[in-house]
């Protein structure tokens, strides 16, 4: 039987597929085909016997039912504690079964494994930390979603942004001229305020190489400014690369480890061929996630790190502000309660807690900022984490998801919540939208903007 | 069927144990895989046994990690349980007795009474972790007959064990009982989910290789489990 002409198991190679996918509006005739996709069995069943070792396989068969993992998973909690939103639940009756089965599942299966993995899990990886034998029902869904898509059933958007990948090493329609155009044409707005404002693309041999994620250049071009402006007041020598400079992964959230190879690789190159001191990515949290703590297993490198040190914004502003290349004005700083969303890709998954409130301790009034409660590596997922936030066949359950968030903000009484990460920002602002409980929510660049000391030599000359 | 069972059944049970528990060690170390796990095992050999070591340590203190913390009635359950059911066939004194009259060396023997309280609170968490699997729909929804059947494996020495230590019912038979248990329970751990008592510890370095190394363990104070 041919394979359905939208939903199938072929990746989207070409911007022609991607054109004609992209016009299915909401995926109606991709999901409709989706119903009569076959399941390759033998090629599922040959897959997971090439990849599925032993620490998975571990995982699967010593889980001693003990349902501990049910209380850390903020899906379990918000759905009335249902018994199938807990994670041991979800990860046995999906991969356990599709291994138990020898992968001979059906299409009914591999609907409700989609739904699962994609709906059910964020892959925020919290479950791994109250499990007592150390399974991570996160990094399991990480693999159960590469089968999902492997087999044709992954949600059109993830699909989509896959193919973006593949085809612009960006997860939007930004192609490299887009990219370098937005950036100059940004920065040039700006050159008046900030003599000497640049952006300087394809440097050799820079300190800093920036990199982006894509939706900031279509979508929010202030930020490419914002951290151009920070850049010069620091006095950094960086600069962007005119291809490669696309961090973020919807690869990583569809399960397309082809594309995810891809993708990192064109970062990698990039520095190899820039050689700079150190990689700089913007506030993303699964852009991190993918280019610097995944990134480096993708592309084969064995070392598991990418070719140049590469750091978070976070890291890079932290240091900016404690060696004080960047200076804040304390009478601006911030003075109205204040939190923080700890972002699971690299708070609890790149071990950056104390770096986040060390800028907090800069930019804050001491007394104005309150935790939430649970925070640091035991955050809860921002409610859109892994794709959630993109997915609209699952928008009532993301919305749902969100109540977790909103009420640990509540809790804070903050007005203001910082989200140095895309996916939480998404988050937090539908969770406003959809709730409305009054608090404003921002990256950390436009807040230091507000506050930084502008240099004298760096001052525009009346 | 006593000298068969302490004979050559002990020897039989004790070498397949041995045996069947090196063999699931050894597959489970060969088959990682730094590319499909995603962890750099070998390139940070540091920042990899901090992380190991810190993920076994911490779970082997009661309370000592937050889900501990967070659950504290599973938490005394789990840990008077697995105290009593590692403790009691190493260290209770007529053990050792057989240990070495059989094999020629023994362990340390504990207090009687400390057994005694060791034994009865292996029996009575294990009826608790029973009810908890009855009753918690969030456990109940997982657990299966195979569950059931560990929690019976573990515990039926422990009965027997009682049986014979107060002398209740016939000796003789309760005894053989016993001993036939203790063998059975020996041979499974290698083929079943009991062979946690080694993985456990392999899973667990494994996950903290994972974030010791890849995800934030070289940064910043490590992970607060």
């Amino acid at each position: 039987m041919p394979e359905p002409t939208l939903c199938n198991k072929k990746p989207i190679q070409t911007e022609d597929a991607l054109k004609t996918l992209l016009s299915d509006t909401g995926g109606k005739q991709y999901y409709q085909e989706m119903k009569s996709l076959t399941v390759d069995s033998r090629q599922l069943w040959e897959t997971i016997q090439k990849t599925c070792k032993s620490r998975l396989r571990t995982w699967l068969n010593i889980c001693a039912h003990c349902g501990m993992c049910a209380d850390s998973c903020f899906l379990y909690r918000i759905n009335n504690r249902d018994p199938k939103q807990v994670p041991a639940y979800k990860i046995q009756s999906t991969l356990g079964e599709i291994v138990r089965r020898k992968g001979k599942v059906d299409n009914a299966f591999m609907h409700m494994a989609m739904e699962t993995a994609w709906a059910k899990c964020t892959c925020c990886n919290r479950c791994g930390m109250y499990c007592p034998h150390g399974i991570d029902m996160g990094v399991m869904f990480g693999y159960l979603r590469g089968l999902l898509y492997q087999q044709g059933f992954v949600p059109w958007e993830l699909k989509i942004g896959a193919g973006m990948h593949r085809v612009y090493n960006a997860q939007m329609d930004v192609t490299d001229e887009d990219f370098t155009e937005t950036f100059i044409w940004m920065v040039e707005e700006y050159e008046d305020e900030y003599p000497g404002l640049t952006v300087p693309v394809d440097k050799v041999g820079a300190d800093i190489m920036y990199t982006v994620n894509a939706r900031e250049v279509k979508h929010y071009p202030e930020d490419l400014a914002e951290a151009a402006i920070l850049f010069h007041l620091a006095g950094e020598n960086w600069t962007v690369p005119s291809r490669g400079w696309e961090q973020t992964s919807l690869a990583m959230f569809a399960g397309d480890w082809g594309a995810c190879k891809i993708q990192v690789e064109s970062v990698y190159d990039a520095m190899e061929r820039l050689k700079p001191k150190r990689m700089v990515g913007t506030e993303c949290g699964h852009a991190h996630r993918a280019t610097v703590v995944e990134g480096p297993y993708w592309a084969g490198r064995k070392d598991g790190l990418p070719p140049a040190e590469s750091i978070h914004y976070v890291e890079w502003l932290a240091e900016a502000l404690r060696t004080g290349k960047l200076k804040i004005n304390p009478e601006k700083r911030i003075k109205e309660p204040v939190t923080l969303q700890d972002s699971c890709n690299y708070i609890r998954n790149h071990g950056m807690k104390e770096i986040t409130r060390e800028i907090v301790s800069y930019i804050v009034e001491p007394g104005y900022f309150i935790d939430m409660s649970p925070n640091r590596e035991h955050n809860y997922c921002c409610g859109g984490g892994g794709g959630f936030n993109g997915i609209g066949l699952y928008r009532e359950q993301r919305n749902k998801a969100l109540i977790t968030k909103r009420d640990q903000i509540i809790n804070t009484g903050a007005k203001l919540v910082i989200a140095p990460c895309h996916n939480c920002w998404d988050a937090i602002r539908d969770l406003e939208e959809e709730y409305r409980i009054g608090i404003r929510w921002s990256f950390l660049k436009p807040l230091i903007l507000k506050m930084v000391e502008i240099p004298e030599h760096l001052k525009p000359k009346e | 069927m006593y000298d068969l069972l302490t004979g050559p059944g002990l020897w039989l049970s004790i070498g397949i144990f041995l045996v069947g528990l090196t063999v699931r060690g050894v597959l489970y170390v060969k088959g990682l895989n730094w590319q499909l796990d995603r962890v750099a095992y070998r390139a940070h050999p540091k920042a990899g046994i901090r992380g190991a070591f810190r993920s076994i340590f911490f779970w082997l203190i009661p309370f000592g990690t937050r889900s501990w913390q967070t659950q504290p009635f599973m938490t005394v359950l789990f840990f008077v349980f697995h105290i009593g059911v590692i403790c009691i066939p190493l260290f209770l004194y007529a053990h050792n007795l057989i240990l070495a009259e059989k094999l020629g060396f023994s362990f340390v023997s504990m207090n009687q009474t400390v057994a005694d309280v060791m034994s009865w609170g292996v029996i009575v968490s294990a009826v608790f972790l029973t009810l908890r699997r009855l009753v918690l729909p969030e456990v109940r929804i997982l657990s299966t007959a195979y569950d059931y059947l560990i929690l019976f494996l573990s515990a039926a020495p422990f009965v027997t064990g009682l049986l014979c230590r107060y002398e209740i019912g016939n000796y003789e038979f309760f005894i053989i009982l016993h001993i036939l248990f203790g063998e059975i329970l020996l041979i499974s751990i290698p083929f079943t989910k009991l062979s946690h008592i080694l993985l456990f510890f392999l899973s667990r370095g494994q996950l903290g290789m994972d974030f010791g190394i890849k995800r934030g363990g070289m940064k910043g104070k490590g992970l607060a489990w």
